[in-house]
C-alpha cells in the first residue's frame, strides 16, 4: 500500500517539484495550495506525512503545524517544512511549532526523498 | 469740552486709518506677488495632477505585465519539469536494461567457463570462441554507459534544483507587485486630495492582485545554493541524524 504525503505550498511549481521527486519513489501525493485546504483534506485522507511551506494564504504553515500538533489524533504525524525563510528566528519558530525537519528552498530533491524516507521507511 | 474730546477721537481714528493705508501700501505688493505665484503654480499643480493620474492609470498595466511574466515562467518551468521527469523515467529504464545486460554477460561467462571445463580438448577453439564473443569488452562498455547514465541523472537533478529559481523570482515579483499596489493607492489618495476629480479606479488593480498568488511572498527570498542555511537548520533541529549533502549524494549514487 502506498504511503500518502500531503504537500501544502501556494507555489504550483514547488508542488510539482515535490510531487515529481516523490511519486517516482512510490509515494502518493495529495497537493494543497494553502493551510486551510490542507486542514480540510487531512481528516478525509489517511496521511502519513506532511510537507508544508510557511508563507501561505488563509492558514500559513506555522498555523497548520500548530493545529496538527494540537490534535490528539494527528499529534505524531511527521511534518517537514519546505521554506525560503532561512533565518535563525524562522527556523527556530518552525521547530517550536513542532516541525520534524526543516528544508530551505532551493532544495535538492534527493534531500526531500531522504528526509521523507527517514520518517516513512 | 465734549467737542474737544470728540475731535481727539476723530484724530485718533484718522491716525489709525493712515496706519491702515500705510500698511495696505506695504501689503499690496506682497498680495500681488502671492497672486502671481498662484497664477504660476495652479497650472503647474494641474500638470502634476495630470502626471500623477497618468502614472497611476499605468500601474495596473505594469502589475498585469508582472503577473504575466510570473505565469509564463511558471508554465515554462512546469513544461521543463515534465521533460526532466520523462527523461528520468527513460534513464531508469536504461539503467534496468544495462543491469540486465550485465547479468546476461555474467551468465554467459559462467556458461562459457562451464563449457570449457566440460570440454578441455578443444585445441584452441575455446579461446577463439572466448575472444570472438568479447564479453569483457562489451561489459566494459556497459559499465561506461552506466557511468554516463549516472552523470545524466545528476545533471537532471541539478536542472530540477536550478528550476526552483522560478519560485524564488515569483516571490520577488509578488513583492514588487505589492509595492506597486501601495504606490498606486498612495497616488490615488494624493490625487483625491489635490483635485476634485476623484481617485483613480483601483478595482482593476485589485482584480489583478486577486489573480496573483494571494500576495503571500517572502520579500527576502534569494536563490542561493549555499548549504550554509540548510546546515543551520539541521543544527537547530538536531535530530541526531545530521546528514551532509555529500553523504546524501553518496547514498543516492549507490
Amino acid at each position: 500500500m502506498k504511503r500518502v504525503i500531503l504537500v501544502a505550498d501556494d507555489s504550483p511549481t514547488i508542488r510539482k517539484f515535490v510531487s515529481v521527486a516523490l511519486t517516482v519513489k512510490g509515494y502518493e501525493i495529495i497537493s494543497c495550495s494553502d493551510g486551510m485546504e490542507a486542514l480540510e483534506k487531512i481528516p478525509n485522507n489517511k496521511i502519513d506525512l506532511v510537507i508544508t511551506d510557511l508563507n501561505m494564504p488563509n492558514v500559513d504553515g506555522f498555523q497548520l503545524i500548530s493545529t496538527i500538533r494540537g490534535n490528539d489524533e494527528l499529534r505524531e504525524l511527521p511534518i517537514i517544512v519546505l521554506s525560503s525563510l532561512g533565518s535563525t528566528e524562522d527556523i527556530q519558530r518552525g521547530l517550536e511549532c513542532g516541525a520534524n525537519s526543516y528544508l530551505i528552498k532551493p532544495f535538492d530533491p534527493k534531500r526531500v526523498i531522504y528526509e521523507v524516507s527517514k520518517y516513512l521507511n | 469740552m465734549e467737542n474737544h474730546s470728540n475731535m481727539d477721537q476723530v484724530f485718533e481714528k484718522l491716525g489709525e486709518l493712515k496706519s491702515f493705508f500705510v500698511f495696505g501700501q506695504k501689503v499690496v505688493p506682497v498680495i500681488q506677488s502671492i497672486i502671481d505665484f498662484m497664477r504660476d503654480v495652479v497650472p503647474l499643480m494641474e500638470y502634476v495632477n495630470n502626471s500623477i493620474q497618468e502614472s497611476a492609470s499605468k500601474i495596473p498595466k505594469a502589475a498585469s505585465q508582472i503577473n504575466s511574466v510570473t505565469n509564463a515562467t511558471e508554465m515554462a518551468t512546469s513544461e521543463i519539469l515534465d521533460i526532466v521527469d520523462a527523461m528520468s523515467m527513460d534513464l531508469s529504464k536504461i539503467k534496468n536494461e544495462l543491469a540486465d545486460l550485465k547479468n546476461g554477460f555474467f551468465n554467459q561467462r559462467v556458461a562459457l567457463e562451464s563449457y570449457g571445463n566440460q570440454h578441455p580438448n578443444l585445441n584452441g577453439q575455446f579461446e577463439a570462441l572466448q575472444s570472438g564473443l568479447s564479453i569483457d569488452e562489451l561489459e566494459t562498455k556497459v559499465v561506461s554507459l552506466e557511468e554516463i547514465v549516472k552523470k545524466i541523472e545528476g545533471d537532471s537533478n541539478n536542472i530540477t534544483l536550478s528550476l526552483q529559481v522560478q519560485d524564488i523570482t515569483s516571490q520577488q515579483l509578488a513583492s514588487v507587485n505589492h509595492l506597486i499596489q501601495s504606490v498606486q493607492k498612495r497616488l490615488s489618495k494624493l490625487m483625491n486630495d489635490l483635485s476634485k476629480k476623484g481617485p483613480v479606479d483601483v478595482s482593476e488593480l485589485e482584480q489583478e492582485d486577486e489573480n496573483t498568488r494571494s500576495a503571500t511572498f517572502n520579500p527576502d527570498a534569494r536563490y542561493e545554493k549555499s548549504p550554509d542555511k540548510q546546515e543551520l537548520a539541521n543544527e537547530l533541529f538536531n535530530t541526531g541524524q545530521k546528514t551532509s549533502q555529500d553523504e546524501i549524494d553518496k547514498l543516492f549514487a549507490k
